[in-house]
């Protein structure tokens, strides 16, 4: 193990002098950082309970016996502790690859102690490069998962060719009861009139903390759909940035949220209109429990030269017990005239009139409850892409919900 | 003859507001009943306190089947052979009518509920709306097929069709009469909501009750619904010495 701040990192197989070096560098100005206070903008709602400084980088376990099951795939890549352990593609127009080279990222390394980590500890990475104009049928999978205790930093990088088009999926997990932090990076960029969708399941262990960002740029009426769905860890946290770059862009985000017993979970997501004609829209749904608390802090942000921006946000929040809580809390910075622009943010509780109807059809209560709840997550799952991924996902939805019931929270 | 139903001396009020000032009422098994009265008489208030609901602080007796019900939760009167339409089905947002039909069957599925609930589908035209959202999008006649479909499955000892016949168009109207006529058994006694007595005009209700103020001012046979037809609710009600109630909305501006 290596402490985080180290004045020597280790070199990973196959890393360059030049890429050696620019971690060593980042790994200087890391001694800049402190970790957030809460006083700062970004980090207002979210309370963070544990010190980088307590946290030695993690390494991989030497083998890897457990690989998971890859449905019918385009492309693997698994990646453990930040090491990326294998990476294929079987697609000609489609490359996945484990690389250390040093590389333009579109998350600047300066905005906080855990961009500046995964700057110097973030050593290899998954790139996935689509070829222009082809379509890719299957999906992409890529699995991260934290098998250590200590912090590791994954990175997926994603480019899609002009005109091309590609499905990812990214699974995250880990052991329940590994107490590790991980700082993961993914990031992406959408060439001219391509189409890509990314699919988050976001299973880490209960004990496992994760500070990520997503960021994305798209370019000239190119579509990008996200769709995360957030079960696991102690603090869970996203901070996607979607950058609407090209004229005739758009962008579609949902997501689905369960925090359970004394979870936190943090969206921070930003949608920037920076060109003309850009269309965006999120939509996401989450429930807290017992003494869960979730986050949703939704910007958009229009310039003035993007003229003809249709932009909505949509954040419908329930609580299911009295310790619980979630925040909603929208924000619009509208720098154009010719918009269309609008946001609705709710936070409420199981519907007694629903409840109502529904026992008296003969449901009792825990069976109206989990229907009630099953509903108000579908929503969201519905509009989720690759079906074979949201199946198993409403399962463990519904599963959380009962483990909850069965455990007496609710 | 045995009676489905057996209401004494109900009362039933919200806050300081007393809504249900003692009714009685009862349906032998095998009858259907009409219980009519002007907007805001109680009807519906008296579905609900029947059904359960929570709302209502309520006294008083309800046999259902020879059996004490109130003091029982929702979910117990419906399992026990209560049945309820409501005026306004409820929207479940995310909740297709084929996951209700599944939890309805887990709850109340007695004998071969699998093969009524293909038969009830066929018959009512409900396939397409299975996969949708449980009375969401659904127009006001679609609600009340909805709410026949869920009464064919789970063969209650008693239905409270409130308002059924509301929103629908004629000849709706006849085949919701219908479907009641043609469920009439010896296990089942029905009670009819209405306003108007045109529903009545395609079925034949064994007994009319008429509430006004939360009570049952009168009770009778066809006679009882072509009177008020001819007259309204008001003449009863000065005939009875009634206060009659205004509509408020005549006070508007
Ligand atoms: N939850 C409530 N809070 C306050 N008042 C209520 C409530 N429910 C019913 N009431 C009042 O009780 C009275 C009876 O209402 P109810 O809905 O039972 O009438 P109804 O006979 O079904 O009328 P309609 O024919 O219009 O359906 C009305 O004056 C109504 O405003
Ligand atoms: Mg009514």
């Amino acid at each position: 193990m290596t402490p985080l701040t180290s004045s020597t990192l280790l070199r990973v197989p196959g890393e360059s002098d030049e890429s050696l070096e620019t971690r060593q560098h980042a790994l200087a100005k890391l001694a800049d950082f402190a970790m957030p206070t809460g006083r700062e903008e970004v980090w207002r709602y979210v309370d963070l309970d544990f010190d980088l400084e307590d946290f030695e980088v993690a390494v991989a376990a030497e083998s890897i016996d457990e690989r998971p099951p890859v449905p019918d795939s385009a492309g693997f890549a698994l990646v453990v502790d930040g090491s990326v352990v294998a990476a294929e593609s079987s697609d000609p127009n489609l490359t996945v690859g484990r690389a250390t080279d040093r590389f333009e990222s579109l998350i600047d390394p300066g905005q906080d102690i855990f961009t500046a980590a995964q700057a110097a500890h973030g050593a290899e990475r998954v790139d996935v490069v689509v070829a222009d104009g082809k379509a890719i049928e299957s999906p992409i999978f890529i699995d991260v998962s934290a098998s250590s205790e200590g912090a590791s930093f994954p990175a997926v990088r994603i480019r899609v060719g002009k005109g091309s088009e590609a499905t990812v999926a990214l699974r995250l997990r880990s052991a329940d009861d590994l107490p590790a932090l991980v700082v993961p990076h993914v990031e992406g960029s959408l060439g001219d009139n391509s189409n890509l969708t990314v699919v988050v399941d976001q299973g880490w262990g209960r004990a496992t903390r994760s500070i990520g960002q997503i960021v994305f740029s798209v370019g000239r009426d190119a579509s990008l759909k996200t769709a995360e769905a957030g079960l696991g860890g102690a603090l869970a946290r996203w901070q996607l940035d979607i950058k609407l770059a090209g004229q005739g862009s758009n962008a579609k985000v949902v997501g689905a949220y369960f925090g359970d017993e004394e979870q936190i979970l943090d969206y921070r997501y930003v949608m920037h209109h920076a060109a003309p004609n850009t269309h965006s829209e999120m939509f996401l749904k989450g429930a807290v429990e017992d003494e869960a608390g979730s986050v949703f802090t939704g910007m958009i942000r229009i310039d003035e030269i993007a003229q003809k921006t249709d932009a909505f946000q949509t954040n419908r929040n329930l609580i299911l017990s009295d310790g619980a809580s979630a925040q909603s809390v929208p924000n619009l910075e509208i720098l154009a005239n010719d918009v269309k622009c609008g946001h609705g943010s709710t936070v409420g509780q199981l519907d007694p009139e629903q409840r109502y109807y529904l026992m008296s059809r003969g449901l009792d209560r825990p069976s109206a409850d989990r229907l009630q709840v099953r509903g108000f997550f579908e929503e969201a799952l519905s509009r989720f892409p690759v079906p074979a991924i949201v199946e198993p996902l409403r399962g463990r939805f519904n599963e959380k919900f009962l483990r909850a019931q069965e455990e007496g929270r609710l | 003859m045995r009676n489905a139903l057996v209401i004494k001396d109900l009362h039933a009020s919200i806050g300081d507001l007393e809504i249900l000032k003692g009714v009685d009422l009862e349906i032998p098994f095998g009858e259907v009943h009409a219980l009519m009265g002007p907007n805001g008489s109680g009807k519906s208030t008296l579905s609900h306190v029947l059904m359960g609901k929570d709302d209502y602080t309520s006294s008083g007796s309800v046999l259902l089947d020879g059996e004490e019900i109130m003091g029982l939760g929702v979910d117990e009167r419906a399992r026990k052979g209560l049945f309820e339409a409501f005026q306004y089905p409820v929207e479940v947002p995310g909740v297709s009518l084929d996951d209700l039909v599944e939890e309805i069957g887990g709850a109340v599925g007695n004998g071969d509920f699998a093969s009524r609930v293909a038969a009830s589908t066929a018959q009512l035209g409900m396939g397409r709306f299975l996969k949708r959202p449980i009375n969401e999008g659904l127009s006001g006649g679609e609600k009340k097929r909805s709410e026949m479909f869920q009464l064919a499955l789970v063969q209650p000892k008693v239905a409270v069709l409130d308002e059924i016949d509301s929103g629908l168009d004629v000849d709706a109207v006849r085949e919701v009469a219908g479907l009641v006529e043609s469920s009439r058994s010896e296990n089942l006694g029905v009670l009819v909501i209405t306003h108007y007595s045109r529903i009545l005009n395609y079925m034949k209700p064994d007994r009319i009750h008429v509430m006004i103020g939360g009570r049952i001012v009168r009770s009778g046979g066809r006679e009882v619904a072509d009177e008020l037809e001819d007259t309204g609710y008001e003449a009863l009600r000065a005939e009875l010495g009634l206060v009659p109630v205004r509509d408020p909305l005549l006070d508007l501006p």
